[in-house]
């Protein structure tokens, strides 16, 4: 194998120092040292996004929150003003009501009274007319004279 | 039949001898440039501008990068993040020469198959453990020979053995990778091989090796990817041990 011929090694192990130093110091030490700053930088850059986003977020659910306790706040003052206002219209609409049912009452009650003394008076007409009726019926029919005040007389007794 | 080993010879292509040793530019060390061209032309392409939303290049430099990153930080913490760029190029290496290694037609040579270069790779991670562990904990480093709990009397046993197989790290990571290459580039030979004497009997019996080396070179892409892989995640295990103890 010509791997175990050390004819070759001093030759061999020369060349690789030579080019392996090259390759060390040459290239990889002036380029490689560079992506790795871009590498941290951009983990840096990466980072620091994060964290802001963190920081937004957090602001952005302090805002919501305070945003949430307003409306509360809101919703339970318009809610306290609709019941208020919804028992205070209750009230004068009770007492509306209320001087309106009087009233009502005491039309009711003059227009019975009224009625009351119309049926009355018409009664008595009544009475009279039946009584002349009667006492003239009694003449034309019988020929006996009565005054109306017998018959209605006689009606009373009756 | 071509000797399957042809593959991994090595052939001069510019003579060169310093002071007794021969220093030769060879098919090995050309291959090695090639790689060294496509990672530079990778690598500066893709960090020509860094943008915070990067580009195809960018974003492909990014994902290696990031590979290799992750994988400190889970082996070895934060402290380990230092070690990237090293562990990048050692890994990009390895995946850079199995992969050219693989491109057929133009005589690609794996410098990753030889156990010289393999070698050259682990003795780069173990001398990092070394004086990283140094370092760091100065002569205390010597306590990762000694695990925590270890009962008295069987100390030196297990300080012997850890030290041994402290030592032999080196030699495991480069065997490992030249052995997974050097099998692999075999296998795909011998085969190759077979679709022509096969063929010459009937070139439908051709076919079935043929089958056998398009699922061979699947299995030998992924190798190649894998070996990298796991060569980086060693390091960075050793690496671990240099950084924390244990």
């Amino acid at each position: 194998m010509p791997q175990f011929d050390p004819a070759s090694f001093v030759s061999q192990l020369f060349w690789f120092g030579v080019i392996f130093t090259l390759l060390y110091f040459a290239v990889v030490r002036p380029t490689l040292p560079k992506v790795g700053k871009v590498i941290d930088a951009r983990e840096a850059q990466v980072g620091g996004d994060l964290d802001r986003a963190e920081a937004a977020k957090g602001a952005a659910d302090t805002l919501r929150a305070d945003h949430e306790t307003a409306m509360k706040a809101a919703r339970d003052a318009a809610q306290a003003a609709v019941a208020q206002a919804r028992e205070t219209a209750a009230k004068a609409s009770d007492a509306q009501l209320k001087a309106l049912g009087a009233r009502l009452d005491a039309d009711a009650e003059a227009a019975a009274a009224s009625l009351e003394l119309a049926l009355g008076s018409a009664r008595a007409g009544l009475e009279t007319t039946v009584a002349e009726l009667t006492s003239e019926a009694v003449a034309k029919l019988v020929g006996i004279e009565i005054t109306p005040a017998d018959v209605s007389a006689a009606i009373a007794a009756r | 039949m071509a000797n399957p080993m042809e593959q991994f010879k090595i052939e001069t292509i510019v003579p060169l001898n310093a002071g007794g040793f021969d220093l030769s530019f060879t098919n090995s060390s050309l291959w090695m440039l090639i790689t060294l061209l496509a990672v530079s032309a990778f690598l500066f392409i893709g960090t020509a501008r860094p943008q915070l939303v990067p580009g195809r290049m960018q974003a492909a430099v990014e994902l290696l990068y990031d590979f290799i990153r992750d994988m400190l930080r889970e082996n070895v913490g934060k402290d380990g993040l230092r070690y990237a760029p090293l562990i990048f190029a050692v890994f990009i290496f390895v995946l850079s020469c199995n992969l050219i290694g693989m491109v057929p037609f133009v005589h690609s040579f794996t410098p990753t198959s030889h156990i010289a270069v393999t070698f050259g790779l682990a003795m780069i991670v173990f001398i990092l453990v070394v004086i990283v562990g140094f370092a760091r904990h100065g002569l205390h480093f010597f306590s990762l020979f000694l695990p925590e709990g270890t009962p008295l009397f069987v100390a030196p046993l297990v300080a012997a053995i850890e030290f041994l197989s402290f030592l032999s790290r080196p030699f495991t990571l480069a065997i490992r990778l030249f052995a997974n290459m050097t099998a692999g580039h075999v296998l795909m030979k011998v085969f190759g091989g077979f679709v022509v004497s096969l063929g010459a009997v009937n070139i439908g019996l051709g076919i079935i090796p043929l089958g056998v080396n398009v699922a061979l070179t699947a299995l030998e892409l992924l190798i190649a990817v894998v070996q990298a892989y796991v060569f980086a995640l060693l390091a960075s295990i050793y690496l671990n041990d240099a950084v924390n103890l244990h």
